[in-house]
């Protein structure tokens, strides 16, 4: 396709065979004594959620400036299925701890699986390394439909029972929910819809009353969506959620903060140990990329809010997981459907 | 909907054969069963009502069958699935080389086992006629694969010598 | 979002001048519809490194002309080899194969593209004309509605196998429990996947509409010369152009049919969701419903063709409208295609039509164009595509087995798809030879799982009370509906039975 101005398929593909051309090389034997460099190839990323989704969205902002700094490629493979279950246990199974393959994915959703059901690996023999945002879980409603604030919602709950869309029932923004249900006396009752597309659809077609998901992709569906209540301690984004109040200052609850979105680099912990080296060049260059203004430029094409955007350490990431693990074991009996 | 059907020379039935969907079908549904035994209502509700209606409909057609065998209108010959049995032999033979393929292409990449598929494949249809033109064709539609899939679309099939070496060519 | 005819003059030949970039999207699409576990999606995909460096009008122009003609390609294999290249196209068969096998492949794809186009270009117009109206459709057809139109599309199990309504039905619902496998929507419980992981996220779509139909057709096929009776070899060896051009003047007669089953696409498609594969069920079952000849479906019946085709290029349109209108992609191609405009910086949703109408109206003028300008390319094509089933079975059985083991593979990338295509594969063999409809398990293996979903999605929202199913006035309405058309068929024949009994 000869379009103007614009990279073909064919100057694509021979980019792609340069770069193979340069594994081929790097991997003999000769070469590699020579010289130790890492990256030497496209690195692979494990996502376990599918394309287009809020994960994948943010993936590929990062690592279109994440690649400038490493100098190679990434390749995103997609694993849905089972509220993630599955990305992991591919990436556990097939994954070389080598430092090529990483995974990403929400951890705040995923790590509350393993409270579900523990998966067939061990939780220690992978961890979050660095987390790439802060998504707060928020409350959100039909622009068209009758709330316009988070009271109108709470009076109307203790009159008939609402529907609340969500992801799926194991997500830190259903968590809020059911915290602020359990609060104010409002009955909600929560309709899983497998993914935040669909449930952004199911409030825009009125079939559900309101929902809860991570704020980045109602934001950026502003025009449909009012935000009505966060999860979280503070709101790192008012002027783009008509202001929406917290739930601690708004209803003086002490609830810990719920980031819903908390979408965050893993890798084998095996990864590490057997090569320090690349794993530093990894975090070194990653934390470049939050203050490249290319990144911010990145950001801002998706529309979500680069306020959210907020580098989390390894030790950040770990203690943000057993916060939740914690608040699961909590709820769980509500997760798994066997009150 | 065309549907194959066997021309038997005798009167009776050979109703062997019909059994075989059914009893699978019994069986899956039961395992299936014992996965859902202790899940939450919403995991059981639609796989109970649905499987209890295909258990029924399987017990209609079981004593259906069992009074057309009272009746001797039929027996339980398997024909009506292994009938052709000039064509058993290739049947089988292809079935064994598409597990092959499956099993080989993991690490003997897609190209060449591709080839060595639809070569032998072909060979045992063609009963070892016309050779070169098989090989040919062959390695002519591996290669083709090989463009396409691989270097075109860039699919991961797993690869192999083949596909290794042309990376380092390329 | 205010109809200006000049406006929509300036945009089509705006879109025109861009035929540069229609006419190679048309043939890609065209390419990948046609290779079973490729599509629009997945190409999109794979091509977006050159789709994002693209000015957004030029490339969401390509991405609709790939898509438009994706999705007429995945027909092609459908009727010539009995391969359903993705979902959508998988009722496709059920009347283009006997065609083929009958000798007539090529009048079967003349018929397919006039339906697929004409179908395809109602429906945009329709789309861009109705588009403020449409929109709402969606906010009516919640789960309640679309569990009946899900029924719609299930009751075909009993239809299709009209001659053994037992054994049809024990197909179709062995199909349902095969679907049923996977975790549940609710809790993510796995469910009868045997431990594979695989499996976890149901089955997939594509290993079993292969297996079934081509890998059982493959091993059965061998104990013929050509895929194509004695006969039709005949009628094969003497057609010429003047057989294709009888299909287009066919399928042209059949322009009412293509009117309201492209319709149901149409509306089917603007569900968030939803799809063309349910469209194209449903669009068969009501053609069948409501045909003078119903027993003929299903042997080569030219409306039973015109109805899938027509109906999932309605589709096409369709997915597009919640996409620019609530900004919420309507299939899969439609949520990549949100990625590529939101990498631009566009934003999405009712405003786009006054801040840039040349974006918003794009995409349906970019597939109007596209269709005109696809069946003024495929037409001649019709002819020598069809002459690939004269080839001898020694060749075609292994290329046909190859070709979809990887098309079994590329949807999802996992080896453990081309063992499952495989296990389809004997399961459809067995089923053929023993009186099975493969079709009613297919349907059941692809209806099931979303009529689940629906199911489970009502009953929850009413909090288990199963009157929810009967508490809004379109279900209602749909349910006397599917109760008129499951009925009609029976009464009809009881009536020609009398008929015939007075006259004899």
């Amino acid at each position: 396709m000869a379009i103007p101005g614009t990279p073909t398929r064919r100057a694509f593909l021979k980019g792609s065979a340069a770069a193979a051309g340069a594994v081929g090389l790097a991997s003999h034997p000769l070469a590699f004594a020579l010289a130790e460099t890492f990256p030497s190839r496209n690195i692979n990323v494990y996502v376990p959620t599918r394309e287009g989704g809020g994960a994948d969205r943010n993936l590929r902002a990062f690592t279109s400036v994440w690649k400038k700094y490493l100098k190679v490629n990434f390749e995103n493979a997609y694993f849905p299925g089972a509220a993630g279950r599955v990305g992991y246990e591919k990436y556990m199974g097939l994954a070389k701890p080598d430092c090529y393959d990483l995974l990403f994915g929400n951890m705040g959703p995923e790590v509350l699986n393993w409270v579900v059901k523990q998966p067939s690996f061990d939780l220690n023999d992978y961890f979050y390394f660095a987390r790439v945002d802060e998504d707060p879980g928020v409350l959100f409603v039909n622009r068209d439909g009758p709330f316009k604030t988070i009271d109108d919602i709470v009076a109307e709950g203790k009159k008939r029972t609402l529907n609340v869309a969500v992801s799926r029932l194991a997500h830190p923004a259903s968590l809020g929910a059911l915290a602020l249900a359990k609060h104010t006396g409002a009955q909600f009752n929560l309709i899983p819809l497998s993914g935040g597309r669909n449930t952004m659809a199911g409030v825009a077609t009125k079939e559900a009353d309101l929902g809860a998901l991570p704020s980045g992709g109602v934001i950026s569906r502003g025009k449909n969506f009012r935000i009505a209540l966060m999860f979280t301690h503070d709101n790192p984004v008012p002027d783009r959620t008509d202001n929406a109040p917290t739930i601690n200052a708004h209803f003086g609850t002490n609830l810990p903060s719920l980031v819903a979105g908390s979408r965050a680099f893993a890798i084998k912990r095996e990864a590490v140990q057997n090569h320090p080296d690349r794993y530093k060049i990894l975090t070194d260059t990653l934390k470049e990329v939050f203050t490249d203004p290319e990144y911010k430029v990145a950001v801002e094409k998706t529309k979500a809010p680069w306020e959210l955007i907020k580098y989390g350490s390894p030790e950040a990431c770990a203690q943000q997981a057993k916060d939740l693990m914690v608040l699961g074991e909590e709820y769980k009996a509500l997760l798994t459907g066997q009150s | 909907m065309a549907q194959e059907s066997t021309p038997l020379e005798s009167k009776r039935k050979r109703i062997g054969g019909d059994l075989v969907i059914p009893l699978a079908a019994v069986a899956f549904t039961i395992y299936y069963f014992s996965t859902i035994i202790d899940s939450p209502w919403t995991a059981q509700v639609s796989a109970f009502f649905v499987g209890t209606i295909l258990i029924v409909l399987i017990g209609i057609l079981g004593v259906r069958s069992v009074i057309a065998l009272k009746k001797g209108e039929a027996d339980l010959g398997m024909e009506t699935l292994l009938a052709s049995r000039a064509y058993l032999s290739r049947r089988l033979g292809l079935l064994a080389l598409t597990v092959g393929f499956i099993f080989v292409v993991d690490w003997a990449g897609f190209t060449l086992t591709t080839f060595v598929f639809l070569a032998t494949a072909m060979l045992l249809l063609s009963e070892g006629r016309n050779r070169r033109f098989i090989l040919f064709l062959s390695a002519m539609l591996a290669l083709a694969g090989y463009l396409l899939f691989i270097l075109a679309f860039e699919t991961r099939f797993p690869a192999g010598p083949f596909e290794n070496l042309m990376k380092q060519v390329l | 979002m205010e109809f200006d005819p000049g406006l929509f003059v300036e945009l089509f030949a705006r879109t025109l001048s861009f035929w540069w970039v229609i006419i190679p999207a048309i043939f890609l699409g065209l390419v990948v519809g046609a290779i079973p576990g490729f599509s629009a999606a997945n190409t999109i995909i794979i091509l977006l490194p050159l789709t994002l460096a693209m000015d957004p009008e030029i490339g969401l122009i390509f991405m609709v002309a790939l898509y438009a003609s994706s999705r007429m390609g995945a027909g092609i294999p459908a009727i010539l080899v009995n391969i359903p290249g993705t979902a959508g196209a998988a009722a496709t068969p059920l009347d283009g194969y006997p065609m083929t096998k009958a000798g007539r492949g090529h009048q079967a794809l003349a018929i397919s593209f006039v339906s697929s186009t004409a179908g395809g270009l109602l429906t945009t117009i329709l789309a861009l004309l109705a588009m403020p109206w449409l929109s709402q459709v969606a906010y009516y057809l919640h789960s309640v509605e679309m569990i009946v139109v899900m029924l719609f599309g299930i009751s075909l199990i009993a239809s299709v196998a009209a001659r053994d309504t037992l054994k049809g039905l024990i197909a179709g619902f062995f199909g349902l429990m095969i679907g049923a496998i996977g975790a549940d929507v609710v809790y993510a419980t796995p469910r009868g996947t045997f431990g594979f992981l695989e499996l976890y996220d149901k089955v997939p779509l594509i290993p079993a509409l292969v297996g079934l139909f081509a890998i059982s057709e493959a091993f059965l096929v061998i104990e013929q010369r050509s895929i194509i009776t004695k006969e039709g070899q005949a009628l094969m060896a003497k057609a010429g152009w003047a057989e294709t051009w009888e299909g287009v003047r066919i399928a042209c007669s059949k322009w009412w049919h293509i009117t309201w089953t492209s319709i149901i696409g149409l509306v089917i498609g603007v569900v968030p969701g939803a799809g063309a594969s349910i469209a194209s069920f449903v669009a068969y079952q009501q053609s069948r419903t409501y045909s003078k000849t119903p027993e003929l479906y299903g042997t080569g019946h030219v409306e039973g063709l015109v109805a899938p085709e027509s109906a999932n290029n309605g589709v096409t349109s369709g997915t597009l409208i919640p996409l620019l209108v609530i900004g919420i992609p309507g299939g899969a191609t439609a949520a990549i295609m949100l990625v590529v405009l939101q990498y631009h910086g566009v934003a999405i949703g009712p405003d786009l039509f006054l801040s840039n109408p040349n974006l918003a109206y794009g995409p349906f003028t970019a597939m109007a164009v596209t269709y005109a300008l696809m069946i003024l390319t495929i037409m001649p094509l019709a002819r020598y595509m069809s002459k690939v089933t004269v080839v001898s079975t020694v060749y075609m059985t292994p290329v046909i087995i190859s070709f979809t083991l990887v098309g079994a593979f590329v949807s999802r990338e996992y080896v453990f798809d081309m063992y499952l295509a495989l296990v389809f594969g004997v399961i459809g063999y067995i089923a053929r030879k023993t009186g099975y409809h493969v079709a009613a398990i297919l349907i059941g293996v692809i209806l099931g799982p979303m009529l689940e979903n629906y199911f489970l999605r009502a009953l929850r929202m009413s909090q288990g009370d199963i009157m929810v199913l009967f508490s809004s006035t379109l279900g209602n309405i749909l349910w006397v509906l599917l109760a008129f058309s499951i009925g009609l068929p029976y009464y009809l024949q009881y009536r020609r039975k009398r008929r015939r009994q007075a006259t004899a």
